[in-house]
């Protein structure tokens, strides 16, 4: 109940400064037909690697959406996300980002930018779109995935970028730095689910699963902040190359004593690289690896993680074909004898997508994914063997309407 | 097999009359009577011609006549600066206007001009006069993805080249320093100055190549709603 007051003092508070001048809003609705053969989905408490399970084949709402961007003077601005996703999180309506921005006009070739508020650190190359969406596929990259479900910053953040390409120069640099709380959760799911490819995020302070059995990623016990520092490298408007270090330097001891919830220590570090052409071409890599641990009780868990993926789509005129390869593992080192197998995952998935943008409004998007993955909580939670292979084939609808959608 | 033989001693009067000849003849000259056409081509290192590129030409000789300033537009149109290029002679105002209905903020931290202009649809600003010479960049502080650029200049003769990559003027006949210069150039500037002179024939024309080739121009499909 908290949370639901929570998002709506936030969207109405957003609401009035949007009621103010020149607020850019957005509304979208994306309607679903799913096929799958996937075990039963996370957001039900099961071990499927894609979003829908066997038994969501239908119709489904993939997302409703709200965005909302209002200047508040002329160098503060607010920016609300929010999005009903179709099942039964904390809040029917969640926001997935909602921040106050800081923008002076650059100065001197330097340009300043301050969030604070819930924001995504700046790791995706892929989640480009508005609402933290890909314009390549439906389903994200099982790192940006994992992201999506567990990382946000709630807290601040400054970038520094100096503009090289607007003082003759080929290279744009920028350094980002964020302290944030609230992410004590962040892990959870990797060791609990693995890596998975969705498109769900989890709202701020929302949970990721069902009622009573899920998790919840954005929760402060430790009295610790966490921080994440990066570095960001362009070539004209060709290339990007980002590099980041993330830790939640929560306490692996500690424990929330309401929920009984386990602080989760999560450290990665990412990097990615983004090349475009003017044919039409965008070809993305990126890889992020870390470990995340435990310590009830004092003795460490670590589950180290790794993933990559690459990914090459090739615009035509409104269509946009994309094909991705994802690779993913998720160690399990841990010593006592129970704990032995716990999350240890192995994974690959191919993704083909074809999406079309029919004009400013409407949008068609098809999508072929396949994981294949070795888990052994699958067999752990008797939700099966442990090795699977899941497809999942999704035909999506979008209706987008707005102050910029023309 | 002697020379025609010459008047060894001219009166002073017919001394008067060839000297005040040959100054109306300078005088001639040097007026649009006697102008030329000047025509400049320019081309890319690999030899295809280039367009849209910005020629500008300097009489070496004589008082330097200003261009009269101008008053200009440049709009703001689906995201982008319409145009993204203008060229206006020193001292002239622009104006700014926001055909969106989405807010921009205008800026420049080019040294020849800084300033910024919060545009709001609906809320004209007055027009920014430019009373120095250089290239000024433009950029919009909430859309990091629009770029213009304005060139102020104190040549007398300026333009673009078309799609032949050419450019041409009609101008009084002498030296003239000719320079160019592009958006996406990445020759140095100095490198790309000629001098030449206009002599007595219709066309003076001159040929420039780039030394290094053009950068890539922006991806122009691009939807501005990416994080770019």
């Amino acid at each position: 109940m908290p949370t639901l007051w929570r998002s709506t003092a936030m969207i109405t508070l957003l609401a009035m400064a949007a009621s103010g001048r020149a607020a850019d809003w957005e509304l979208s609705l994306d309607t679903r037909a799913v096929t799958s053969d996937a075990g039963r989905s996370f957001v039900d408490g099961g071990f499927g690697t894609t979003r829908y399970g066997s038994h969501d084949s239908g119709i489904q709402l993939g997302r409703a959406r709200l965005a909302l961007s209002a200047p508040l003077g002329e160098l503060w601005s607010v920016h609300l996300d929010a999005s009903i996703w179709d099942d039964t999180d904390r809040s029917p309506v969640g926001v997935t980002e909602a921040y106050l921005q800081f923008r002076p006009y650059p100065r001197a070739g330097y340009r300043l930018r301050v969030k604070a508020g819930a924001f995504y650190p700046p790791i995706s190359l892929e989640n480009r779109a508005a609402g933290w969406e890909s314009p390549y596929t439906l389903s994200y990259s099982a790192i940006n995935t994992w992201l999506g479900v567990e990382v946000r910053a709630i807290g601040l953040e400054a970038q520094l970028d100096w503009l090289g390409t607007r003082t003759g120069h080929d290279f744009d640099l920028g350094l980002t730095a964020g302290a944030f709380g609230w992410n004590e959760g962040a892990g959870v799911v990797l060791a609990g689910n693995g890596f998975m490819l969705h498109d769900r995020q989890t709202p701020v302070f929302g949970r990721v699963g069902p009622p009573g059995a899920g998790a919840l990623p954005f929760e402060q016990f430790d009295g610790r902040a966490g921080v994440y520092a990066g570095v960001e490298g362009r070539w004209l408007d060709r290339v990007v190359l980002r590099v980041l270090r993330y830790d939640n330097r929560a306490d692996p001891t500690a424990l929330d004593n309401v929920s009984g919830a386990i602080a989760w220590d999560t450290r990665f570090n990412s990097a990615g690289l983004r090349v475009e052409s003017e044919t039409g071409w965008t070809g993305i890599v990126q890889w992020l690896g870390g470990e995340t641990s435990i310590a009830p009780g004092g003795q460490s868990i670590p589950w180290p993680f790794q993933a990559e993926f690459a990914l090459l789509s090739k615009r035509l005129g409104r269509h946009t074909l994309s094909a991705r390869y994802d690779q993913f593992r998720v160690d399990s080192n841990s010593t006592p004898p129970d704990f032995e197998r716990y999350g240890w995952q192995r994974g690959h998935a191919f993704t083909a997508a074809w999406l079309f943008d029919a004009d400013a409004h409407w949008r068609l998007a098809l999508e072929w994914l396949r994981v294949g993955s070795h888990s052994y909580n699958r067999p752990d939670s008797h939700a099966g063997p442990p090795f699977a292979t899941e497809t999942q084939l999704q035909l999506a609808v979008r209706y987008s309407l707005g102050s910029g959608v023309r | 097999m002697r020379p025609p033989t010459r008047p060894r001693r001219h009166s002073c009067a017919a001394r008067r009359a060839a000297g005040a000849l040959a100054l109306l003849a300078a005088l001639a000259r040097a007026g649009p009577i006697l102008a030329a056409t000047l025509v400049i081509h320019v081309q890319t290192p690999d030899g295809h011609v280039l367009s849209g590129a910005v020629v500008t030409a300097r009489p070496l000789e004589g008082q330097a006549r200003r261009p009269a300033p101008v008053h200009a537009v440049m709009d703001q149109v689906n995201r982008a600066f319409a145009p993204d290029l203008l060229v206006v002679p020193v001292g002239s105002t622009v104006a700014f206007p926001n055909s969106d209905s989405v807010s921009h903020q205008i800026y420049s931290f080019s040294a020849a001009k800084r300033f910024q202009l919060p545009l709001y649809h609906g809320k004209p600003y007055p027009p920014v006069q430019f009373d120095q010479t250089g290239v000024i960049t433009l950029g919009c502080n909430i859309h990091d993805d629009m770029l213009a650029y304005l060139l102020v200049t104190d040549a007398p003769y300026f333009g673009r080249t078309d799609a032949q990559g050419a450019w041409s003027a009609d101008v009084p006949r002498g030296r003239y320093q000719v320079s160019i210069w592009h958006p996406r150039l990445r020759d140095s500037q100095a490198d790309l100055e000629r001098e030449l002179t206009v002599g007595d024939a219709d066309r003076a024309e001159l040929t420039l190549h780039l030394l290094k080739s053009l950068q890539p121009a922006p991806i122009a499909d691009r939807p501005h709603s990416w994080d770019y």
